[in-house]
Protein backbone atom coordinates (compact mmCIF):
# COMPACT_ATOMS: atom_id res chain seq x y z
CA UNK A 1 0.00 0.00 0.00
CA UNK A 2 3.13 2.18 0.89
CA UNK A 3 4.74 1.65 -1.91
CA UNK A 4 1.75 2.07 -4.10
CA UNK A 5 1.44 5.57 -2.57
CA UNK A 6 4.78 6.49 -3.37
CA UNK A 7 4.64 5.78 -7.04
CA UNK A 8 1.55 7.27 -7.00
CA UNK A 9 3.00 10.73 -5.71
CA UNK A 10 6.24 10.27 -8.14
CA UNK A 11 4.25 10.18 -11.06
CA UNK A 12 1.48 12.89 -10.12
CA UNK A 13 4.99 14.92 -9.53
CA UNK A 14 5.87 13.99 -13.14
CA UNK A 15 2.93 15.38 -14.22
CA UNK A 16 3.34 18.57 -12.97
CA UNK A 17 7.06 18.89 -13.97
CA UNK A 18 6.00 18.04 -17.50
CA UNK A 19 3.29 20.50 -17.04
CA UNK A 20 5.77 23.30 -15.81
CA UNK A 21 8.45 21.67 -18.75
CA UNK A 22 5.66 22.22 -21.34
CA UNK A 23 5.02 25.65 -20.60
CA UNK A 24 8.65 26.94 -20.67
CA UNK A 25 9.30 25.17 -23.78
CA UNK A 26 5.94 27.05 -25.25
CA UNK A 27 6.99 30.20 -24.67
CA UNK A 28 10.00 29.85 -25.76
CA UNK A 29 9.14 28.57 -29.00
CA UNK A 30 6.70 31.74 -29.51
CA UNK A 31 9.62 34.42 -28.87
CA UNK A 32 11.44 32.53 -31.75
CA UNK A 33 8.89 32.14 -33.88
CA UNK A 34 7.60 35.78 -33.31
CA UNK A 35 11.89 37.31 -32.95
CA UNK A 36 13.47 34.82 -34.96
CA UNK A 37 11.30 33.86 -37.87
CA UNK A 38 8.96 37.14 -37.70
CA UNK A 39 6.07 34.66 -38.12
CA UNK A 40 4.13 35.17 -34.24
CA UNK A 41 1.49 32.17 -33.58
CA UNK A 42 -1.62 32.36 -32.00
CA UNK A 43 -1.97 29.23 -30.23
CA UNK A 44 0.69 29.39 -28.03
CA UNK A 45 -0.38 31.93 -25.94
CA UNK A 46 -2.93 30.39 -25.19
CA UNK A 47 -1.62 26.74 -24.41
CA UNK A 48 0.95 28.78 -21.67
CA UNK A 49 -2.36 30.20 -20.12
CA UNK A 50 -4.02 26.49 -19.72
CA UNK A 51 -0.15 25.19 -18.64
CA UNK A 52 -0.10 28.19 -16.16
CA UNK A 53 -3.73 27.18 -14.56
CA UNK A 54 -3.22 23.24 -14.54
CA UNK A 55 0.24 24.20 -12.71
CA UNK A 56 -1.27 25.81 -10.27
CA UNK A 57 -3.97 23.29 -9.39
CA UNK A 58 -2.42 20.04 -10.07
CA UNK A 59 0.62 21.23 -8.12
CA UNK A 60 -1.85 22.61 -5.41
CA UNK A 61 -4.25 19.11 -5.62
CA UNK A 62 -1.23 16.66 -5.68
CA UNK A 63 2.48 17.83 -4.73
CA UNK A 64 1.69 20.92 -2.12
CA UNK A 65 1.71 19.40 1.73
CA UNK A 66 -0.11 21.00 4.01
CA UNK A 67 2.76 22.59 5.72
CA UNK A 68 4.63 23.68 1.95
CA UNK A 69 1.23 26.34 1.71
CA UNK A 70 1.70 29.87 1.88
CA UNK A 71 -0.02 29.94 5.93
CA UNK A 72 0.32 32.21 8.79
CA UNK A 73 1.94 29.66 11.26
CA UNK A 74 3.24 31.77 14.16
CA UNK A 75 0.32 30.79 16.77
CA UNK A 76 0.08 27.32 15.44
CA UNK A 77 3.70 26.84 15.85
CA UNK A 78 3.91 27.74 19.86
CA UNK A 79 0.97 26.00 20.99
CA UNK A 80 0.84 22.84 22.61
CA UNK A 81 0.52 19.68 20.03
CA UNK A 82 -2.54 18.58 21.43
CA UNK A 83 -4.16 22.53 20.72
CA UNK A 84 -2.21 22.07 17.57
CA UNK A 85 -3.88 18.74 16.44
CA UNK A 86 -7.43 20.86 17.37
CA UNK A 87 -6.03 23.67 15.11
CA UNK A 88 -5.17 21.68 12.38
CA UNK A 89 -8.69 19.72 12.64
CA UNK A 90 -10.74 23.04 12.77
CA UNK A 91 -8.53 24.46 9.37
CA UNK A 92 -9.28 20.69 7.65
CA UNK A 93 -13.12 20.63 8.83
CA UNK A 94 -13.50 24.74 7.55
CA UNK A 95 -12.03 23.76 4.11
CA UNK A 96 -13.83 20.42 3.78
CA UNK A 97 -17.05 22.50 4.37
CA UNK A 98 -16.26 25.12 1.88
CA UNK A 99 -15.69 22.49 -0.75
CA UNK A 100 -18.62 20.68 -0.33
CA UNK A 101 -20.70 23.69 -0.33
CA UNK A 102 -19.16 25.44 -3.75
CA UNK A 103 -18.70 22.19 -5.38
CA UNK A 104 -22.38 21.50 -6.96
CA UNK A 105 -22.40 25.21 -8.03
CA UNK A 106 -19.22 25.33 -9.58
CA UNK A 107 -19.63 22.23 -11.24
CA UNK A 108 -22.67 23.90 -13.05
CA UNK A 109 -20.38 26.80 -13.86
CA UNK A 110 -17.77 24.65 -15.37
CA UNK A 111 -19.99 22.13 -17.42
CA UNK A 112 -21.62 25.18 -18.78
CA UNK A 113 -18.84 26.00 -20.47
CA UNK A 114 -19.05 23.40 -22.50
CA UNK A 115 -20.57 25.15 -25.32
CA UNK A 116 -17.89 27.74 -25.60
CA UNK A 117 -14.43 26.97 -26.99
CA UNK A 118 -10.99 27.99 -26.10
CA UNK A 119 -9.81 30.97 -29.14
CA UNK A 120 -7.02 29.39 -30.78
CA UNK A 121 -7.32 25.86 -29.99
CA UNK A 122 -10.75 25.77 -29.76
CA UNK A 123 -10.74 23.22 -26.93
CA UNK A 124 -14.23 23.09 -24.85
CA UNK A 125 -13.67 25.77 -21.87
CA UNK A 126 -15.26 23.22 -19.49
CA UNK A 127 -12.53 20.73 -20.28
CA UNK A 128 -9.71 23.41 -19.83
CA UNK A 129 -11.37 24.64 -16.50
CA UNK A 130 -12.08 21.05 -14.90
CA UNK A 131 -8.61 20.92 -13.59
CA UNK A 132 -10.91 23.18 -10.04
CA UNK A 133 -13.23 20.81 -10.16
CA UNK A 134 -9.83 18.40 -9.65
CA UNK A 135 -8.80 20.49 -7.11
CA UNK A 136 -11.92 21.28 -4.86
CA UNK A 137 -12.46 17.45 -4.61
CA UNK A 138 -9.01 16.17 -4.15
CA UNK A 139 -8.99 19.13 -1.50
CA UNK A 140 -11.86 17.23 0.28
CA UNK A 141 -10.45 13.73 -0.23
CA UNK A 142 -6.68 14.91 1.48
CA UNK A 143 -7.60 17.28 4.34
CA UNK A 144 -10.78 14.68 4.75
CA UNK A 145 -7.52 12.18 5.32
CA UNK A 146 -6.08 14.64 7.54
CA UNK A 147 -9.42 14.70 9.65
CA UNK A 148 -8.84 10.98 9.92
CA UNK A 149 -5.07 11.17 10.86
CA UNK A 150 -5.72 13.69 13.67
CA UNK A 151 -8.65 11.55 15.08
CA UNK A 152 -6.10 8.75 15.28
CA UNK A 153 -3.43 11.07 16.95
CA UNK A 154 -1.06 11.71 13.97
CA UNK A 155 -0.47 14.80 12.31
CA UNK A 156 -2.65 16.43 9.76
CA UNK A 157 0.34 15.54 6.94
CA UNK A 158 3.73 13.67 7.38
CA UNK A 159 6.24 16.15 7.44
CA UNK A 160 8.92 14.14 5.76
CA UNK A 161 6.54 12.82 3.59
CA UNK A 162 7.19 13.09 -0.41
CA UNK A 163 3.92 15.32 -1.22
CA UNK A 164 0.52 16.11 -0.58
CA UNK A 165 -0.79 12.53 -1.67
CA UNK A 166 1.26 10.94 0.68
CA UNK B 1 -19.21 48.04 5.15
CA UNK B 2 -22.24 45.15 5.46
CA UNK B 3 -23.04 42.81 8.33
CA UNK B 4 -21.65 39.88 5.49
CA UNK B 5 -18.53 41.31 4.95
CA UNK B 6 -17.80 41.66 8.49
CA UNK B 7 -18.41 38.14 8.62
CA UNK B 8 -16.54 37.47 5.78
CA UNK B 9 -13.37 39.11 7.26
CA UNK B 10 -14.06 37.36 10.75
CA UNK B 11 -13.64 33.82 9.06
CA UNK B 12 -10.53 34.91 7.29
CA UNK B 13 -9.01 36.51 9.72
CA UNK B 14 -9.76 33.03 11.76
CA UNK B 15 -8.88 30.55 9.34
CA UNK B 16 -5.36 32.63 8.50
CA UNK B 17 -4.68 32.99 12.09
CA UNK B 18 -5.08 29.14 13.06
CA UNK B 19 -2.38 27.99 10.50
CA UNK B 20 -5.24 27.45 7.60
CA UNK B 21 -3.64 27.96 3.99
CA UNK B 22 -4.20 31.32 3.19
CA UNK B 23 -5.60 30.32 -0.02
CA UNK B 24 -7.90 28.12 1.42
CA UNK B 25 -9.02 30.28 4.47
CA UNK B 26 -9.66 33.07 1.52
CA UNK B 27 -11.52 30.97 -0.64
CA UNK B 28 -14.01 29.91 2.70
CA UNK B 29 -14.60 33.40 3.64
CA UNK B 30 -15.95 34.44 0.21
CA UNK B 31 -18.26 31.63 0.29
CA UNK B 32 -19.36 32.65 3.59
CA UNK B 33 -19.54 36.33 1.95
CA UNK B 34 -21.59 34.82 -1.33
CA UNK B 35 -24.02 32.68 0.72
CA UNK B 36 -24.68 35.66 3.13
CA UNK B 37 -25.49 38.24 0.67
CA UNK B 38 -27.34 35.35 -1.45
CA UNK B 39 -25.05 35.45 -4.51
CA UNK B 40 -24.30 32.45 -6.44
CA UNK B 41 -21.55 30.78 -4.27
CA UNK B 42 -20.19 29.13 -7.95
CA UNK B 43 -19.01 32.66 -8.44
CA UNK B 44 -15.76 31.82 -6.08
CA UNK B 45 -14.24 29.49 -7.91
CA UNK B 46 -15.24 31.75 -10.87
CA UNK B 47 -13.31 34.43 -9.90
CA UNK B 48 -10.21 32.11 -9.44
CA UNK B 49 -10.51 30.25 -12.99
CA UNK B 50 -10.74 33.43 -15.13
CA UNK B 51 -8.72 35.98 -13.08
CA UNK B 52 -5.35 33.08 -13.68
CA UNK B 53 -6.60 32.24 -17.09
CA UNK B 54 -6.81 35.44 -18.59
CA UNK B 55 -4.04 36.95 -17.03
CA UNK B 56 -0.80 37.15 -19.35
CA UNK B 57 1.35 38.57 -16.71
CA UNK B 58 1.42 36.20 -14.30
CA UNK B 59 2.72 33.85 -16.53
CA UNK B 60 5.91 35.55 -15.27
CA UNK B 61 5.82 33.94 -11.92
CA UNK B 62 6.05 30.69 -12.46
CA UNK B 63 9.00 31.38 -15.15
CA UNK B 64 11.10 33.50 -12.96
CA UNK B 65 11.13 30.81 -10.14
CA UNK B 66 12.10 28.41 -12.63
CA UNK B 67 15.31 31.14 -13.71
CA UNK B 68 16.41 31.59 -9.68
CA UNK B 69 16.18 27.44 -8.76
CA UNK B 70 18.61 26.78 -11.90
CA UNK B 71 20.41 29.79 -11.31
CA UNK B 72 20.75 28.46 -7.77
CA UNK B 73 21.33 24.91 -8.67
CA UNK B 74 24.00 24.91 -11.29
CA UNK B 75 27.15 26.77 -9.96
CA UNK B 76 26.06 30.61 -11.56
CA UNK B 77 25.73 32.11 -8.18
CA UNK B 78 29.07 30.55 -7.16
CA UNK B 79 31.08 32.05 -10.25
CA UNK B 80 29.49 35.49 -9.27
CA UNK B 81 30.39 35.13 -5.91
CA UNK B 82 34.18 34.70 -6.54
CA UNK B 83 34.60 37.16 -9.38
CA UNK B 84 32.89 39.57 -6.38
CA UNK B 85 35.25 38.41 -3.79
CA UNK B 86 38.19 39.47 -6.20
CA UNK B 87 37.08 42.70 -6.92
CA UNK B 88 34.85 43.87 -3.74
CA UNK B 89 37.27 41.56 -0.85
CA UNK B 90 39.64 44.23 -0.65
CA UNK B 91 38.14 46.68 1.49
CA UNK B 92 37.50 47.08 4.79
CA UNK B 93 34.93 44.98 5.79
CA UNK B 94 35.03 42.75 2.39
CA UNK B 95 33.18 40.10 2.34
CA UNK B 96 30.42 42.29 3.82
CA UNK B 97 30.52 44.27 0.65
CA UNK B 98 31.40 41.19 -1.36
CA UNK B 99 27.79 39.85 0.32
CA UNK B 100 25.82 43.79 -0.68
CA UNK B 101 27.56 43.73 -3.94
CA UNK B 102 26.41 40.35 -5.38
CA UNK B 103 23.20 40.46 -3.72
CA UNK B 104 23.09 43.68 -6.45
CA UNK B 105 24.19 41.40 -9.17
CA UNK B 106 22.16 38.64 -8.40
CA UNK B 107 18.93 40.69 -8.05
CA UNK B 108 19.36 42.01 -11.80
CA UNK B 109 19.25 37.73 -12.52
CA UNK B 110 16.64 36.94 -10.34
CA UNK B 111 12.90 38.09 -8.71
CA UNK B 112 12.77 36.60 -5.70
CA UNK B 113 14.69 37.80 -2.06
CA UNK B 114 14.11 33.99 -0.95
CA UNK B 115 16.01 32.36 -3.83
CA UNK B 116 18.81 35.25 -3.53
CA UNK B 117 19.18 34.16 0.34
CA UNK B 118 18.92 30.43 -0.23
CA UNK B 119 21.44 30.48 -3.10
CA UNK B 120 24.31 33.20 -3.68
CA UNK B 121 23.35 33.97 0.88
CA UNK B 122 24.15 30.54 2.15
CA UNK B 123 27.43 30.35 -0.18
CA UNK B 124 28.91 33.85 1.49
CA UNK B 125 27.95 33.11 5.10
CA UNK B 126 29.82 29.97 4.74
CA UNK B 127 32.92 32.13 3.27
CA UNK B 128 32.12 35.01 5.95
CA UNK B 129 32.02 32.89 9.01
CA UNK B 130 35.21 30.51 7.96
CA UNK B 131 38.35 31.54 9.99
CA UNK B 132 36.04 33.35 12.65
CA UNK B 133 36.34 36.88 11.14
CA UNK B 134 32.67 37.59 11.14
CA UNK B 135 30.33 36.39 13.78
CA UNK B 136 27.45 33.92 12.29
CA UNK B 137 24.84 36.55 13.36
CA UNK B 138 26.26 39.69 11.44
CA UNK B 139 27.24 37.59 8.12
CA UNK B 140 23.33 35.88 8.62
CA UNK B 141 22.07 39.68 8.97
CA UNK B 142 23.76 41.53 6.42
CA UNK B 143 23.24 38.54 3.81
CA UNK B 144 18.74 38.62 5.06
CA UNK B 145 19.14 42.54 4.63
CA UNK B 146 20.86 42.69 1.26
CA UNK B 147 18.70 39.78 -0.16
CA UNK B 148 15.44 42.40 0.19
CA UNK B 149 17.22 44.20 -3.06
CA UNK B 150 16.30 41.04 -5.27
CA UNK B 151 12.71 41.89 -5.94
CA UNK B 152 13.75 45.58 -6.09
CA UNK B 153 16.28 45.35 -9.25
CA UNK B 154 14.32 44.23 -11.86
CA UNK B 155 13.31 41.52 -12.73
CA UNK B 156 11.10 41.16 -9.87
CA UNK B 157 7.94 38.85 -8.75
CA UNK B 158 5.94 41.02 -6.23
CA UNK B 159 6.61 43.91 -8.94
CA UNK B 160 4.72 41.76 -11.30
CA UNK B 161 2.04 40.69 -8.78
CA UNK B 162 1.44 44.56 -7.42
CA UNK B 163 1.38 45.28 -11.54
CA UNK B 164 -1.64 42.89 -11.87
CA UNK B 165 -3.69 44.20 -8.85
CA UNK B 166 -2.66 48.05 -9.86
CA UNK B 167 -3.07 48.00 -13.57
CA UNK B 168 0.49 49.78 -13.84
CA UNK B 169 3.09 48.79 -16.53
CA UNK B 170 5.56 46.17 -15.23
CA UNK B 171 8.07 47.57 -17.92
CA UNK B 172 8.03 51.43 -15.88
CA UNK B 173 7.40 49.30 -12.79
CA UNK B 174 10.95 47.34 -13.67
CA UNK B 175 12.57 50.93 -14.43
CA UNK B 176 11.57 52.33 -11.20
CA UNK B 177 13.03 50.34 -9.01
CA UNK B 178 16.45 50.76 -10.35
CA UNK B 179 17.97 53.35 -8.51
CA UNK B 180 16.29 52.43 -5.22
CA UNK B 181 17.41 48.47 -5.33
CA UNK B 182 21.14 50.56 -6.04
CA UNK B 183 20.18 52.88 -2.87
CA UNK B 184 19.31 50.36 -0.72
CA UNK B 185 22.95 48.85 -1.49
CA UNK B 186 24.81 52.04 -0.76
CA UNK B 187 23.03 52.56 2.65
CA UNK B 188 24.01 48.82 3.64
CA UNK B 189 27.30 49.32 2.36
CA UNK B 190 27.84 52.24 4.47
CA UNK B 191 26.02 50.78 7.54
CA UNK B 192 29.13 47.62 6.92
CA UNK B 193 31.46 50.15 6.60
CA UNK B 194 30.57 51.72 9.83
CA UNK B 195 30.50 48.86 11.49
CA UNK B 196 33.97 46.98 10.54
CA UNK B 197 35.48 50.07 11.73
CA UNK B 198 33.43 50.52 15.05
CA UNK B 199 34.45 46.76 15.46
CA UNK B 200 37.43 46.54 13.90
CA UNK B 201 36.64 43.60 12.04
CA UNK B 202 39.91 42.03 10.18
CA UNK B 203 40.59 42.93 6.40
CA UNK B 204 39.83 40.04 4.14
CA UNK B 205 42.67 37.88 2.14
CA UNK B 206 43.12 40.08 -0.46
CA UNK B 207 42.83 37.79 -4.07
CA UNK B 208 45.73 38.97 -5.74
CA UNK B 209 45.11 41.32 -9.00
CA UNK B 210 46.62 39.01 -11.72
CA UNK B 211 43.53 36.33 -10.88
CA UNK B 212 41.01 38.59 -11.36
CA UNK B 213 40.71 38.26 -15.63
CA UNK B 214 40.32 34.63 -15.10
CA UNK B 215 37.63 35.08 -12.18
CA UNK B 216 35.72 37.85 -14.47
CA UNK B 217 36.00 35.25 -17.72
CA UNK B 218 34.28 32.54 -15.60
CA UNK B 219 31.65 34.88 -14.19
CA UNK B 220 31.29 37.00 -17.23
CA UNK B 221 28.38 34.95 -19.05
CA UNK B 222 26.66 35.34 -16.00
CA UNK B 223 27.03 39.02 -15.80
CA UNK B 224 25.87 39.11 -19.28
CA UNK B 225 22.52 37.98 -17.68
CA UNK B 226 20.92 41.37 -16.66
CA UNK B 227 22.06 42.71 -19.92
CA UNK B 228 19.97 40.31 -21.63
CA UNK B 229 17.18 40.65 -19.84
CA UNK B 230 16.95 44.55 -19.96
CA UNK B 231 17.83 44.48 -23.76
CA UNK B 232 15.26 41.99 -24.04
CA UNK B 233 12.30 44.23 -22.14
CA UNK B 234 13.47 47.84 -23.28
CA UNK B 235 14.88 46.82 -26.64
CA UNK B 236 11.60 45.71 -27.72
CA UNK B 237 12.87 42.15 -28.20
CA UNK B 238 10.51 40.76 -25.53
CA UNK B 239 7.68 41.31 -23.41
CA UNK B 240 8.51 41.23 -19.93
CA UNK B 241 6.97 38.72 -19.30
CA UNK B 242 8.28 36.65 -22.29
CA UNK B 243 12.11 37.73 -20.88
CA UNK B 244 11.34 35.48 -17.38
CA UNK B 245 11.39 32.66 -19.95
CA UNK B 246 14.73 34.11 -21.70
CA UNK B 247 16.06 34.18 -18.36
CA UNK B 248 15.32 30.61 -17.25
CA UNK B 249 16.57 29.58 -21.02
CA UNK B 250 19.60 31.30 -20.13
CA UNK B 251 19.88 29.91 -16.74
CA UNK B 252 19.47 26.23 -18.26
CA UNK B 253 21.97 26.93 -21.34
CA UNK B 254 24.69 28.40 -18.88
CA UNK B 255 24.01 25.27 -16.65
CA UNK B 256 23.74 22.74 -18.75
CA UNK B 257 26.15 23.22 -22.29
CA UNK B 258 28.70 26.18 -20.62
CA UNK B 259 29.08 25.44 -16.95
CA UNK B 260 28.26 21.34 -17.05
CA UNK B 261 26.53 21.51 -13.37
CA UNK B 262 23.33 20.31 -14.16
CA UNK B 263 22.62 16.26 -14.00
CA UNK B 264 19.44 15.52 -15.56
CA UNK B 265 17.44 13.98 -12.16
CA UNK B 266 18.45 17.57 -10.85
CA UNK B 267 17.10 19.87 -13.10
CA UNK B 268 13.70 16.98 -12.46
CA UNK B 269 14.00 18.45 -8.86
CA UNK B 270 14.46 21.83 -9.59
CA UNK B 271 11.13 22.30 -11.71
CA UNK B 272 9.36 20.29 -9.45
CA UNK B 273 10.24 22.70 -6.46
CA UNK B 274 9.22 25.78 -9.13
CA UNK B 275 5.58 23.69 -9.13
CA UNK B 276 5.19 23.85 -5.66
CA UNK B 277 6.05 27.50 -5.50
CA UNK B 278 4.09 28.63 -8.48
CA UNK B 279 1.38 26.29 -7.08
CA UNK B 280 1.42 27.87 -3.88
CA UNK B 281 2.06 31.36 -4.80
CA UNK B 282 -0.72 30.59 -7.49
CA UNK B 283 -3.22 29.44 -4.97
CA UNK B 284 -2.91 33.02 -2.80
CA UNK B 285 -2.89 35.24 -6.12
CA UNK B 286 -6.46 33.49 -7.39
CA UNK B 287 -7.99 33.84 -3.60
CA UNK B 288 -7.26 37.80 -3.37
CA UNK B 289 -8.67 37.66 -6.76
CA UNK B 290 -12.08 37.14 -5.72
CA UNK B 291 -11.35 38.65 -1.77
CA UNK B 292 -10.78 41.67 -4.54
CA UNK B 293 -13.79 41.03 -6.09
CA UNK B 294 -15.60 41.26 -2.92
CA UNK B 295 -13.84 44.15 -1.62
CA UNK B 296 -14.77 46.08 -4.90
CA UNK B 297 -18.54 45.03 -4.63
CA UNK B 298 -18.38 46.51 -1.07
CA UNK B 299 -16.96 49.13 -2.30
CA UNK B 300 -14.67 49.86 0.64
CA UNK B 301 -11.24 51.44 -1.67
CA UNK B 302 -13.92 54.33 -2.22
CA UNK B 303 -15.11 54.44 1.28
CA UNK B 304 -11.68 54.41 2.45
CA UNK B 305 -10.89 57.39 -0.33
CA UNK B 306 -13.64 59.33 0.77
CA UNK B 307 -12.88 58.99 4.46
CA UNK B 308 -9.02 59.72 3.61
CA UNK B 309 -10.42 63.21 1.39
CA UNK B 310 -12.83 64.16 4.34
CA UNK B 311 -10.34 64.37 6.94
CA UNK B 312 -8.06 66.26 4.48
CA UNK B 313 -4.86 64.11 4.79
CA UNK B 314 -2.08 65.19 2.99
CA UNK B 315 -0.53 63.09 0.48
CA UNK B 316 2.97 62.66 2.19
CA UNK B 317 1.33 61.71 5.42
CA UNK B 318 -0.92 59.59 3.95
CA UNK B 319 2.42 57.90 2.38
CA UNK B 320 4.00 57.57 5.57
CA UNK B 321 1.09 56.52 7.84
CA UNK B 322 -0.06 53.63 4.40
CA UNK B 323 3.62 53.00 4.92
CA UNK B 324 3.89 52.63 9.22
CA UNK B 325 0.71 50.62 8.51
CA UNK B 326 2.39 48.25 6.18
CA UNK B 327 5.60 47.78 8.27
CA UNK B 328 3.67 46.49 11.05
CA UNK B 329 1.60 43.89 9.22
CA UNK B 330 4.99 43.13 7.31
CA UNK B 331 6.43 42.00 11.02
CA UNK B 332 3.49 39.18 10.77
CA UNK B 333 2.00 38.46 7.46
CA UNK B 334 3.45 37.35 4.41
CA UNK B 335 4.64 39.80 1.29
CA UNK B 336 2.63 38.33 -1.33
CA UNK B 337 -0.59 38.52 1.04
CA UNK B 338 -0.10 41.95 1.77
CA UNK B 339 0.62 43.08 -2.02
CA UNK B 340 -2.57 40.95 -3.17
CA UNK B 341 -4.93 41.59 -0.11
CA UNK B 342 -3.79 45.00 1.65
CA UNK B 343 -2.73 47.13 -1.13
CA UNK B 344 -5.33 47.01 -3.09
CA UNK B 345 -7.42 48.92 -0.80
CA UNK B 346 -5.01 52.15 -0.86
CA UNK B 347 -5.01 52.27 -4.63
CA UNK B 348 -7.98 54.64 -5.03
CA UNK B 349 -7.21 56.82 -2.61
CA UNK B 350 -3.51 56.86 -4.03
CA UNK B 351 -5.54 58.45 -7.56
CA UNK B 352 -7.41 60.56 -5.36
CA UNK B 353 -4.62 61.97 -3.52
CA UNK B 354 -2.47 62.27 -6.89
CA UNK B 355 0.24 59.80 -5.98
CA UNK B 356 1.88 58.09 -8.63
CA UNK B 357 0.77 54.14 -8.80
CA UNK B 358 4.80 53.81 -9.71
CA UNK B 359 6.29 55.50 -7.33
CA UNK B 360 3.74 53.96 -4.37
CA UNK B 361 4.22 50.40 -5.96
CA UNK B 362 7.83 50.58 -5.32
CA UNK B 363 7.73 52.03 -2.39
CA UNK B 364 5.22 49.69 -0.95
CA UNK B 365 6.93 46.46 -2.81
CA UNK B 366 10.52 47.74 -0.87
CA UNK B 367 8.35 47.93 2.58
CA UNK B 368 7.30 44.36 1.86
CA UNK B 369 10.46 43.52 1.53
CA UNK B 370 11.90 45.24 4.53
CA UNK B 371 8.65 43.11 5.84
CA UNK B 372 10.59 39.63 4.90
CA UNK B 373 13.45 40.38 7.84
CA UNK B 374 11.48 42.04 10.61
CA UNK B 375 10.76 39.88 13.48
CA UNK B 376 8.95 38.17 14.40
CA UNK B 377 7.71 36.61 11.06
CA UNK B 378 10.47 37.60 8.68
CA UNK B 379 10.43 34.51 6.11
CA UNK B 380 14.43 35.83 5.33
CA UNK B 381 15.02 34.74 8.70
CA UNK B 382 13.85 31.88 8.79
CA UNK B 383 15.21 30.50 5.09
CA UNK B 384 18.52 31.42 6.56
CA UNK B 385 17.92 29.84 9.85
CA UNK B 386 16.96 26.89 8.42
CA UNK B 387 19.67 26.45 5.19
CA UNK B 388 22.84 27.66 7.86
CA UNK B 389 21.65 26.33 11.46
CA UNK B 390 22.53 29.90 12.53
CA UNK B 391 20.56 30.64 15.58
CA UNK B 392 17.01 33.09 14.86
CA UNK B 393 17.79 35.05 18.18
CA UNK B 394 21.54 35.75 16.74
CA UNK B 395 20.49 36.79 13.56
CA UNK B 396 17.81 39.40 15.03
CA UNK B 397 20.34 40.90 17.59
CA UNK B 398 22.38 41.60 14.85
CA UNK B 399 19.65 42.97 12.08
CA UNK B 400 18.66 45.84 13.55
CA UNK B 401 21.48 48.29 12.28
CA UNK B 402 20.66 46.42 8.54
CA UNK B 403 16.90 47.37 9.21
CA UNK B 404 17.62 51.11 10.05
CA UNK B 405 19.38 51.46 6.91
CA UNK B 406 16.83 49.72 4.73
CA UNK B 407 14.13 52.22 6.66
CA UNK B 408 16.67 55.42 5.88
CA UNK B 409 16.47 54.52 2.25
CA UNK B 410 12.84 53.98 2.67
CA UNK B 411 12.03 57.25 4.01
CA UNK B 412 14.62 59.48 1.38
CA UNK B 413 12.25 57.51 -1.61
CA UNK B 414 8.93 58.15 0.03
CA UNK B 415 10.18 61.89 0.74
CA UNK B 416 12.21 62.21 -3.10
CA UNK B 417 10.09 60.43 -5.58
CA UNK B 418 12.31 61.68 -8.24
CA UNK B 419 14.95 58.54 -7.47
CA UNK B 420 12.23 56.26 -8.02
CA UNK B 421 10.70 57.87 -11.23
CA UNK B 422 13.24 59.62 -13.01
CA UNK B 423 13.87 56.46 -14.83
CA UNK B 424 10.58 55.46 -16.20
CA UNK B 425 10.34 59.38 -17.10
CA UNK B 426 13.51 58.89 -19.38
CA UNK B 427 12.09 56.36 -21.05
CA UNK B 428 8.62 58.51 -21.53
CA UNK B 429 6.56 57.62 -18.61
CA UNK B 430 4.28 60.00 -17.47
CA UNK B 431 3.59 59.94 -13.55
CA UNK B 432 0.43 61.56 -11.86
CA UNK B 433 0.20 64.71 -10.44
Amino acid sequence: MKNLQIWLQRRADDVAVLMLSALFLTFVVQITARYVFNYPLGWTLELCLILWLWTVFWGSSFCLRHDEHVRFDMIYLIVSSGTRRKLAAISALAIIVTMLVAFPRTYDFVSFLQIKKSGTLRIPLAYIFSIYLVFMLSSIAIYGRGLLRLWRGQELSDPGAAGGIV
Amino acid sequence: MSLAFGLCLTTLFLLASIGTPIGYAIISCAVVYLTLVGQDVGLAGEQIIYGLYDSFVLLAVPLFIVAANIMNAGSISERLLNFCVGVFGRFKGGLGHVNIVSSLIFSGMSGSAVADAAGIGKVIIKMMTKDGRYSPGYAAAITAASATIGPIIPPSIPMVIYALVSDTSIGYLFLAGIFPGLLMGLMLMTMNVYLSHKRGFIADKVVPLRELPRLTVNAFPALLMPVILMWGIYGGVTTSTEAAAVAAAYALLLSTLFYRSLTFSKLRDILLESVKSSASVGLVIGGALILNYIVASENIPTLLAHSLESLDISPLMFLLSVNLLLLLLGCILDATTIILVIIPLFLQACRALGIDLVHFGVIAVINCMIGLITPPYGILLFVINGTTGIKLSEIIREIWPFLFALLAALLLLILIPDIVLWLPMQFGYVPAT
